[in-house]
């Protein structure tokens, strides 16, 4: 789909493509996605090169943000293996709100590929699958070293007539997931673009801020939904 | 945008694009603005509040830990002096014992010697008393002998003769 507009182009569908081996792998995503990773990395980094007592700066906010993620996943996951999960979360979130964040508020155009353009690693559809997947093989990881084999009774539990519903659950988490994200960060993207290109100026602010607004919503939705199923399958039942 | 260049360049390869209606510039730097604006207010007074939060907990221990520190050293140093008084006590109960032992021996000893004495007085006494009885005894029986032997051993001469040995014991 290409728009042909007096003033921006909007370019869906085309990608920096990358061959490796028999793989066609988006480079964008790739880019953008090492750039939220090195300045993830980079902000961890300095603000826990010198720790002090008295948390100041970037070490304060890093603390703040472990304090939230510590909350949302013990909240989620339970006092007993939330230290387990921790990183994975934290890990999940961060990523996410740094990729939609990210997104949208670096100018990427300013940089201009041979095809595709860059943005948030979070639009791409194969980045929320990925990431969607890994939540479900923590999922199952969970449960099985938790509980053994005693885990799948959660399928048959309150009653065993639950156990094709909850075997299709399986497959919808990760799809609703990914969708779920994918669809949300895209959609902002190509509203602000398609409005930037009809009205460059000022008329796409109200929707990029709502655009923030959404996109750490998703980022907190996602993370909470994989404690939530994390928990989900480490729970005990009270007998 | 039709200005030549990005145009080939969108076809051959990496460039940068300067083109701020293109690039939404001007929205992106006032979206940042904006949230810099708000956040620093928002995020900065929560991480503020955190940072005293935290500092006046850390206040707080430090003083409790100068306060257990101090009540610490005061029951360590009324320790010490409980002790050296517990030490006192003993060692003057001690003595005292050994003195009450000490006292109770020598007058044990003094009774014991005293009891001695009593026994041997009494021994003596009895002793003296059957002497006395034996001796009494004695010569009542010598007597007795004498007096039934002297019929048959005194005649006249005898009888003379003890006379003059009598007159001339007394002269």
């Amino acid at each position: 789909m290409l728009l042909h507009l007096p003033l921006a182009e909007l370019e869906v569908g085309h990608h920096l493509y990358w061959q490796i081996g028999n793989l066609n792998i988006h480079g964008q995503v790739f880019l953008s996605s090492w750039i939220v990773i090195g300045a993830l990395l980079a902000v961890v980094v300095l603000g826990t090169r010198k720790m002090e007592r008295d948390p100041r700066g970037v070490q304060n906010l890093l603390e703040f943000l472990w304090d939230y993620l510590r909350d949302l996943a013990r909240d989620q996951i339970g006092e007993k293996v939330y230290r387990d999960w921790l990183p994975f979360i934290g890990t999940l979130f961060l990523f996410i709100f740094v990729s939609n964040w990210g997104g949208a508020l670096i100018p990427w155009r300013i940089v201009h590929l041979p095809s595709g353009e860059l943005g948030a690693p979070t639009a791409d559809i194969n980045t929320t699958v990925a990431m969607a997947l890994l939540v479900s093989l923590a999922f199952f990881y969970a449960g099985l070293s938790n509980k053994g084999l005693k885990f799948f009774e959660y399928y048959v539990e309150p009653t065993p007539i639950m156990l094709p519903f909850k075997i299709i659950e399986e497959f919808t988490k990760p799809l609703s997931l990914s969708f779920r994200l994918f669809g949300n960060i895209l959609a902002d993207e190509l509203a602000v673009a398609v409005l930037a290109s009809l009205v460059p100026l000022l008329v796409p602010l109200p929707v990029m801020l709502l655009g923030l607004f959404t996109s750490a919503i998703q980022a907190l939705i996602f993370a909470t939904l994989a404690a939530f199923y994390i928990g989900e399958a480490v729970h005990e039942e009270a007998h | 945008m039709t200005t030549s260049l990005p145009f080939v360049l969108a076809n051959h390869g990496f460039a940068l694009n300067f083109n701020v209606f293109e690039t939404n510039l001007i929205n992106l730097v006032l979206v940042i603005a904006l949230l810099v604006y708000f956040l620093k207010g928002f995020l900065g007074g929560i991480l503020e509040r955190r940072r005293e939060a935290i500092l006046a907990d850390l206040k707080d221990a430090e003083e409790r830990l100068v306060t257990a520190s101090k009540a610490l050293e005061e029951g360590q140093r009324e320790l010490a002096q409980a002790k050296s008084t517990a030490e006192k006590i003993l060692a003057e109960a001690k003595q005292r014992a050994d003195l009450i032992r000490e006292d109770g021996e020598k007058r044990t000893i003094e009774e014991m010697a005293r009891i001695k004495q009593d026994a041997n007085a009494n021994l003596n006494a009895e002793a003296a008393r059957v002497i006395e009885a034996l001796r009494a005894e004695t010569a009542r029986t010598a007597i007795d002998k004498a007096l039934a032997a002297l019929p048959k051993r005194l005649n006249d001469a005898k009888r003379a003769e003890l006379i003059d040995r009598s007159i001339e014991a007394l002269g």
